[in-house]
C-alpha cells in the first residue's frame, strides 16, 4: 500500500471515531429526553390522579377486547394498504398515460375521493354499496379505507413518475427500449423510491384513518374503546389505552418505513 | 459514399416557432460531421429527429434506405437501438451503476443475459478509462465521468452511427480534456459520428465536413480548413467571431 494509502486509513480511522463520539452523543440526548418525558408525564399522571381516581384494573379485565380491537385495526390496515397501494399504482400510471380516456378516469378518480369525507364514504359503502352487494362491516370498512386512501397514494406516486428525468427516459428510448421497459426498469423503481417517505406518511394516516369504521359499529381498537369506556364508567382509561396502542403503532410503521427508506437509499 | 442517414426537407414547428425549416442533410459513413450554429439555431431538434426521438412534420428521415416515418413501433425501436445518442447532461441512469448504466441496453435490446451483458460492459467502461468506477452511481461520478459512462452506454449497442449533443457544454473546463479525447479516438477508429459542438478545437482538428446552421437552416456546409479560414455566409463569420473571443 502506498504512502497516500496509509494516510486515508488513518483518515478514516479517525472519521470513524468521530462518528462513534456523534452516535454517543446522539445516545445520551436522546435518552435524556426520554427520562424528561417519563418524568412529566408521571406528573400530569398524578396531578390529574388527585382530582380522577384511576382504575386500571377494568381495563385490564378487558384486555381480550382490546386483543380483539387490536387484530381488526391490524387486519383492516393491513388489507387497506395492500389494496391502496394497488389503486395508487394503478390510477397513477392511468394518470399519467397518454391515453386520454384513461387520464380522465383516474382524474374522476382522486376528484371523487379527496373531495368527500371518510366518514361519508365509509356510510355510504357500506350502507350503500354494502346493502346491494351483502358486504360484511368489516369487507365495507376495507373497501371505502383503501379506495379513500388510494386516492391520496394515486396522486403521490403520480407526482413521483413526474419527478423522474426526462432526460433518462429520453436516454433509455435511444437506446432502443420500448415504452413498457423503459416504465418497468427506469421509471417505476425511481418512482417508487422518490414516493416512498410520502407513502409511508399515507400508512400511518391509514392506520389513524381506519378509527373511523367504528361508525359501522365494526369491532375494531376505537369500537372497542368506547364500548369498554361506556360499559365499565372507566372512560379516560379506556382512551388513553387505546391512544398508546394506536401511537405505538404507527410508530413501529414509521420505523419500518425509516429501515427500508435506508435500505433503498441511493448513494 | 454511401448515406447512414438522410433527411430530406425536414420540417419541425414547435407552436408556432420553426425549429427547423427545411433541411437537407446526408450523413456519410465513417465521417465526423460537426454541427455549428448559435443557441435556438435547431441542432439538437435536428439530432433528435435523426432518430426519431422526434418526429418531423414534414419530410424523410432515411436510416440504411428505410423511410423511419414508414416504419412500425418496432422496426423503429431496431433503428434507435442502431444508432448511439450521446447528450449534454448525460442522461445516466441515476438508480444504476456505471456498469449497469452500460449494461442495461445489452439486457433489454439486445436480450443478453445480466452477466455476459456486463461483461461486456466492462469492455466499454475499460475503453473510456472508467474500469475502476464500474461499482460507482452517477452520483458519485465526476461530469466528465458521467459523458465518458454515457459515451461507453452509446458504444456497447455496437451502433452504426453515434450523434453528439453539446458533449462538453455541461462540464467543467478543466473536464472537456478528458471527454474529448475519448471522442477523438472513437474519430480515429473511423466511426460515423455527429457532433453537435462549440469547441473549435475538436470541429477544426477532428471533423471531416462542417455544417452551419441558422434559424433552423443549414446555411453551409464545408471542408474544416474552408470554414474555418473564410467561412461565406456572412452568419457564420459573425459566429466565429463571437466564439474565438468566447475561448480567449
Ligand atoms: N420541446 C420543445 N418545445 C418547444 N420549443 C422547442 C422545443 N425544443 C426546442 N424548441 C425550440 O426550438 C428552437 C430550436 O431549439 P434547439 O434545437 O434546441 O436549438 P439548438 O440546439 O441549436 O440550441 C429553439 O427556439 C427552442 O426554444
Ligand atoms: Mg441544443
Amino acid at each position: 500500500m502506498t504512502k497516500g494509502g496509509l494516510a486515508e486509513d488513518i483518515l478514516t480511522s479517525q472519521l470513524l471515531k468521530e462518528n462513534k463520539n456523534e452516535k454517543l452523543k446522539r445516545l445520551f440526548r436522546r435518552s435524556l429526553t426520554f427520562v424528561v418525558i417519563v418524568l412529566l408525564g408521571a406528573l400530569i399522571y398524578l396531578s390529574i390522579a388527585k382530582v380522577y381516581p384511576f382504575n386500571w384494573t377494568t381495563v385490564l379485565r378487558y384486555r381480550r377486547l382490546f386483543i380483539t380491537g387490536i387484530l381488526v385495526t391490524l387486519k383492516l390496515s393491513a388489507a387497506s394498504m395492500g389494496i391502496s397501494l394497488g389503486l395508487g399504482l394503478v390510477f397513477a400510471v392511468m394518470r399519467t398515460s397518454k391515453m386520454e380516456l384513461l387520464n380522465e378516469i383516474a382524474s374522476l378518480y382522486v376528484w371523487v375521493f379527496r373531495n368527500m369525507p371518510l366518514l361519508v364514504v365509509i356510510l355510504l359503502t357500506y350502507y350503500g354499496v354494502g346493502n346491494i352487494l351483502d358486504l360484511s362491516r368489516f369487507w365495507a370498512a376495507v373497501f371505502a379505507l383503501s379506495a379513500f386512501e388510494g386516492a391520496y397514494m394515486t396522486e403521490i406516486i403520480r407526482s413521483g413518475i413526474e419527478a423522474v428525468d426526462s432526460g433518462e427516459i429520453e436516454a433509455a428510448r435511444s437506446l432502443g427500449m420500448s415504452d413498457f421497459q423503459i416504465f418497468s426498469s427506469i421509471v417505476f423503481l425511481q418512482a417508487i423510491r422518490i414516493s416512498l417517505p410520502p407513502l409511508i406518511g399515507q400508512m400511518i394516516s391509514l392506520v389513524k384513518d381506519s378509527s373511523l369504521a367504528s361508525v359501522i359499529a365494526l369491532n375494531e381498537l376505537t369500537m372497542i374503546g368506547r364500548q369498554v369506556g361506556t360499559s365499565s364508567f372507566a372512560t379516560f382509561e379506556s382512551y388513553i389505552t387505546v391512544a398508546v396502542i394506536y401511537l405505538l403503532m404507527t410508530s413501529v410503521l414509521s420505523y419500518l418505513g425509516r429501515f427500508l427508506e435506508r435500505r433503498l437509499m441511493l448513494p | 459514399m454511401n448515406s447512414v442517414i438522410s433527411l430530406r426537407g425536414v420540417v419541425k414547428t414547435f407552436g408556432s416557432l420553426r425549429a427547423l425549416n427545411g433541411v437537407d442533410l446526408d450523413v456519410r459513413s465513417g465521417e465526423i460531421l460537426t454541427i455549428l450554429g448559435p443557441s435556438g439555431a435547431g441542432k439538437s431538434t435536428l439530432l433528435r429527429i435523426m432518430n426519431m426521438l422526434i418526429k418531423p412534420d414534414m419530410g424523410q428521415v432515411i436510416f440504411e434506405g428505410k423511410n423511419l416515418g414508414s416504419l412500425t413501433k418496432k422496426e423503429l425501436r431496431h433503428v434507435r437501438s442502431r444508432i448511439g445518442f450521446v447528450f449534454q447532461h448525460f442522461n445516466l441512469f441515476s438508480h444504476l451503476t456505471a456498469l449497469d448504466n452500460v449494461a442495461i441496453g445489452l439486457v433489454k435490446v439486445k436480450g443478453m443475459k445480466w452477466q455476459s451483458a456486463r461483461e461486456i460492459a466492462m469492455e466499454y467502461l475499460e475503453k473510456v478509462d472508467l474500469a475502476d468506477k464500474a461499482r460507482n452511481y452517477p452520483s458519485q461520478l465526476s461530469g466528465g465521468q458521467k459523458q465518458r459512462v454515457a459515451i461507453a452506454r452509446a458504444l456497447a449497442m455496437e451502433p452504426d452511427i453515434i450523434l453528439f449533443d453539446e458533449p462538453t457544454s455541461a462540464l467543467d473546463p478543466s473536464l472537456v480534456g478528458e471527454v474529448l479525447r475519448v471522442m477523438k479516438r472513437l474519430a480515429a477508429e473511423g466511426r460515423t459520428m455527429v457532433v453537435v459542438t462549440h469547441e473549435i478545437g475538436f470541429a477544426r482538428g477532428v471533423a471531416t465536413r462542417i455544417v452551419y446552421m441558422e434559424k433552423g437552416k443549414v446555411v453551409e456546409e464545408a471542408d474544416p480548413e474552408v470554414f474555418f479560414t473564410s467561412p461565406a455566409a456572412a452568419g457564420a463569420q459573425k459566429f466565429l467571431r463571437s466564439i474565438m473571443e468566447n475561448a480567449v
